[in-house]
């Protein structure tokens, strides 16, 4: 029996105002507020508030067949918080049905994974506390920023405790194999769950594109091309931006007739049903290991790093926050501590992507400035006055180099495989061997 | 086609672009007759018939060449027996004659008084001469009207299906032949008057391009910005004129290196006529602004015009003379030696039909900073672009474009693959698509 696996990816960024080099010393605020808050109550407007209406009226509807899974950067609440609280209650209603997961990332949405392990570690930390404290869930599964995945960061995210991850089904890392399955990390218990891009792009980007030979795409359509998919899969896995609903595609596109229609039709054929990440793993406990010696990602048509790396400027600017770590972490001030997390976010270093005349249009789409030039420019303008505000404070050096000594010690730890003793990290949940559990009756 | 110069013997880039435009058009299979006021030797266009209605612009040579032009074997539909022995008649140059000639047998599409009216609008009073300024040459309306008059005499020997006209000094020419012959006309804008001079239009110049936007059955414009300048000057619909970005011809070019002895710190580069149309104020009182934060550099404002004497002055008031260098007009191996050595190419025009200078730096692997009221702008994605006015805008593109040199290598890698895509073939892909249009049409 296969199932249909949905997740949704909610985040938005903290974008940085247009900061002149010449405004260096001023004291101004790094962020745009009125950018940030106008964003987010227009896509709340547009895309959280009915879409969640309609998931609860679809839980509700299909009383327990109908599930889905979410991942809300840090960011995204805080932002929530300041301009639009009531998409906050929407979501924990949707939580209180029992029918969601809520899963976990860096709070921060960053690219920490590549630059800073201990970093990585305690901005996960900060995001399942999060979690637990609004939805009463401790996640058990993980998504990395934009999917970005290989086996050392699995290693890592094993070691916090984490049954699953979610990623990419890349066809370099894939080679034929299908992305249909529950695969295992080569050197852990952590289960991988991979997205099947064909399908979730034929919503998430392919919908309304009248040049497509699909076009129009409904439900019925779209279930009978899964409901006619191998016998043997065990699952489909469509992960993508929850902005697809009424953001990126709009309403008129007919994106929410599609989403009303869409677990009547997969259900219309009895073998079929829909699963949470957690529960796949738990009623297929994929023993089939699956190994990612590159590291890819869901962004692009390249799926891997070069929308954040891809030229000199955001590595630069990339190179020059993270170098910026041990300084603020040694003055222990927590004001320069979340700025530094926020200018972090992988947004920021996505709008300087070059790749602008190719698929450089998505990249422009999702960018609030005129060129990849211009945001590089506010952020290393922004960047140079935090550096020299940051020299301002005095560090902690004794407290400090002590943390770090322990931090590293676990790191390693982690990389032997070792099962961690909960008490060392007690907020995530030990690392459980799985147990293979009847699959629910959907008959 | 009608033009007013042609390589190599040039003064600006409307001889480059009519090259450029009209081998990519041979390259579709176009039959072309190119009609300059006067070929000076040495040109070399075998795509094209390339000529000149017997010496306009020199008088000494006029009646040598006329011996030259052949004899047409066929006559156009629209000139009968007695016209064209008029017209052979008038073969033996005698201005008056001529004139008479055009304005009573040739022109049965044009009544008599039209035509008079015609001439007398484009010839020149002595008046209008003293009023004359912005460079031009105080007989260029004399000479637009001859050469007029002498394109006519030209045209009764072949058939056209388009006339297309290159910029105002040949627009009576071909608003004259698309009356007298019937074939559709299509002008060309590279540059406006309002472009040219800003504040100080010429309304002579503005009513003979008004002639020909107005006259023509379509307009190519070589920018959008252009186009929506002529939509706003010349009050045309703009579904009549279309944009045809210039091509890039590439040119052999000779690299210097990218640091001089004689100045180790950064160079940031001004080139071209130094007017208020080219922007110089905004760069000056920019530099100002980008000395405080990066000391080791060096403004070079190569180029003479009305404005040098005033931002001589400017920078000596700002108190950055000591970072400035006005090498007065350059070309040849100092103009590319200048455009290698910078480190930053500044284009802050204030109205730039398309700015090709700008692309040409690139060549020479120097960003640009480009003003967004350019051609240029639309092409090159791959440069930094501010408004004209926007002085600390400026300033601040400046400031980082000189500290961050992965910035610049950027934007050079990325420029050099969108040149590759900017050729004369697509431009000429858009125009034969208008001659059919228009063909058509009439």
């Amino acid at each position: 029996m296969p199932s249909v696996c949905l997740y949704f990816q909610v985040h938005q960024p903290f974008r940085v105002r247009k900061f002149a080099y010449a405004d260096s010393c001023s004291q101004l605020n790094y962020f745009d507020d009125l950018k940030n808050k106008t964003v987010c109550q227009k896509v709340a407007q547009k895309c959280y508030l009915p879409t969640n209406a309609l998931m609860l009226e679809l839980i509700k509807r299909f009383a327990g067949q109908f599930k889905v899974a979410y991942s809300i950067s840090g960011l995204a609440i805080e932002q929530f918080r300041l301009y639009c609280p009531e998409v906050i209650n929407s979501f924990r209603e949707l939580a209180s049905t029992g029918y969601v997961e809520f899963i976990a990332e860096t709070y921060y949405h960053s690219l920490s994974s590549l630059y800073d392990e201990q970093e990585f570690i305690a901005q996960i930390d900060k995001q399942v506390g999060l979690m637990e404290e609004l939805f009463g869930q401790r996640p058990r599964t993980f998504r990395n920023t934009e999917l970005i995945y290989d086996d050392r960061i699995g290693n890592i995210v094993a070691g916090l405790g984490f049954r699953a991850m979610i990623t990419e089904g890349a066809d370099s890392i894939l080679q034929g194999r299908s992305p249909n399955y529950t695969y295992r990390h080569p050197n852990n218990n952590m289960r991988l769950l991979l997205k099947n891009y064909g399908y979730s792009d034929d919503i998430a980007f392919r919908f309304s594109n009248r040049a497509w030979q699909h076009y129009p795409l409904s439900a019925e359509k779209f279930a009978s091309w899964l409901h006619s998919s191998n016998a043997n899969d065990q699952c489909i896995n469509l992960f993508m931006d929850y902005e697809t609903f009424g953001e990126h595609q709009w309403d008129v596109t007919g994106i929410f007739d599609f989403l009303n229609q869409f677990p009547q039709s997969i259900l219309a054929n009895q073998q079929w049903n829909f699963a949470t990440p957690d529960e796949l793993i738990c009623w297929y406990p994929g023993q089939e290991t699956i190994s990612f010696p590159h590291t890819v990602s869901w962004a692009d048509l390249d799926r891997d790093l070069s929308a954040w790396q891809g030229n000199r400027m955001q590595n630069k600017a990339l190179d020059n926050i993270y170098a910026l770590g041990q300084h603020i972490k040694a003055t222990q001030n927590d004001h320069l501590l979340d700025v530094w997390r926020k200018l972090q976010t992988s947004d920021h270093f996505y709008y300087m992507s070059t790749k602008s005349l190719s698929d450089g249009a998505v990249h422009a789409y999702f960018s609030p400035y005129e060129s990849p030039y211009d945001a590089f420019i506010y952020y290393m303008n922004l960047l140079h006055d935090f550096a020299q505000q940051c020299q301002r404070y005095p560090t902690q050096t004794s407290c400090s180099t002590n943390q770090l000594v322990i931090e590293k010690e676990y790191i390693t730890e982690l990389n032997s495989e070792e099962p961690i003793p909960s008490s060392n990290y007690e907020r995530f949940s030990v690392n459980e061997t799985i147990t293979e559990i009847p699959l629910p009756g959907n008959k | 086609m009608l033009g007013w110069e042609y390589p190599p013997h040039i003064a600006g880039g409307l001889g480059v672009a009519c090259e450029g435009l009209t081998k990519a058009l041979a390259r579709v299979g176009l039959d072309i007759t190119f009609v300059v006021p006067c070929l000076m030797g040495g040109e070399s266009a075998p795509h094209m018939t390339l000529r000149d209605p017997s010496g306009v612009m020199s008088k000494s040579k006029r009646k040598q060449r006329i011996k030259k032009v052949k004899i047409p074997s066929a006559l156009t539909p629209y000139v009968d027996d007695k016209s064209f022995d008029d017209l052979l008649a008038a073969f033996k140059y005698d201005p008056d004659k001529t004139s008479s000639l055009l304005r009573s047998s040739l022109f049965p599409r044009l009544n008599r008084a039209e035509f008079e009216k015609f001439l007398a609008s484009i010839s020149l009073t002595k008046r209008a001469e003293k009023l004359l300024g912005a460079g031009y040459g105080s007989n260029v309306f004399e000479q637009v009207a001859l050469y007029t008059e002498k394109v006519l005499e030209l045209v009764a020997e072949e058939e056209f299906d388009v006339i297309h006209a290159h910029d105002w000094m040949t627009y009576p020419a071909g608003v004259a032949i698309s009356k007298f012959t019937g074939a559709p006309l299509v002008v060309h804008v590279h540059s406006l008057e309002y472009d040219r001079s800003g504040k100080t239009v010429n309304t002579r110049i503005h009513a003979i391009e008004a002639l020909g936007i107005h006259t023509a059955s379509a307009v190519c414009a070589v920018s959008y910005y252009t186009r929506s300048i002529v939509h706003q000057q010349h009050h045309i619909p703009l579904n009549k004129v279309f944009a045809v970005h210039n091509g890039i011809l590439s040119k052999k070019i000779k690299h210097y290196p990218k640091r001089m002895e004689k100045w180790p710190g950064k160079v940031v580069l001004f080139l071209g006529r130094v007017t208020y149309q080219k922007g110089p104020d905004c760069f000056v009182r920019a530099a100002a602004k980008v000395v405080p934060y990066v000391s080791d550099v060096l403004f070079v404002m190569a180029g003479t015009g009305d404005q040098l004497p005033r931002m001589k002055k400017l920078a000596n008031e700002l108190g950055i003379s000591q970072n400035f260098y006005f090498p007065g007009f350059v070309k040849g191996k100092d103009l590319e030696e200048a455009l290698s050595v910078a480190d930053l190419y500044i284009m802050p025009s204030v109205s730039e039909p398309f700015g090709l200078s700008a692309l040409e730096a690139v060549d020479f692997d120097t960003p640009a900073l480009i003003s967004k009221q350019s051609g240029a702008a639309e092409v090159l994605n791959h440069a930094l672009k501010f408004d004209f006015w926007d002085v600390d805008r400026l300033a601040d593109l400046m400031i980082n474009g000189l500290i961050h040199e992965e910035m610049r290598t950027d934007i050079i890698w990325g420029a050099k693959e969108e040149l590759k895509k900017l050729r004369w073939d697509a431009a000429a892909a858009k125009v034969y698509k208008i001659y059919n249009l228009v063909a058509v049409k009439n």
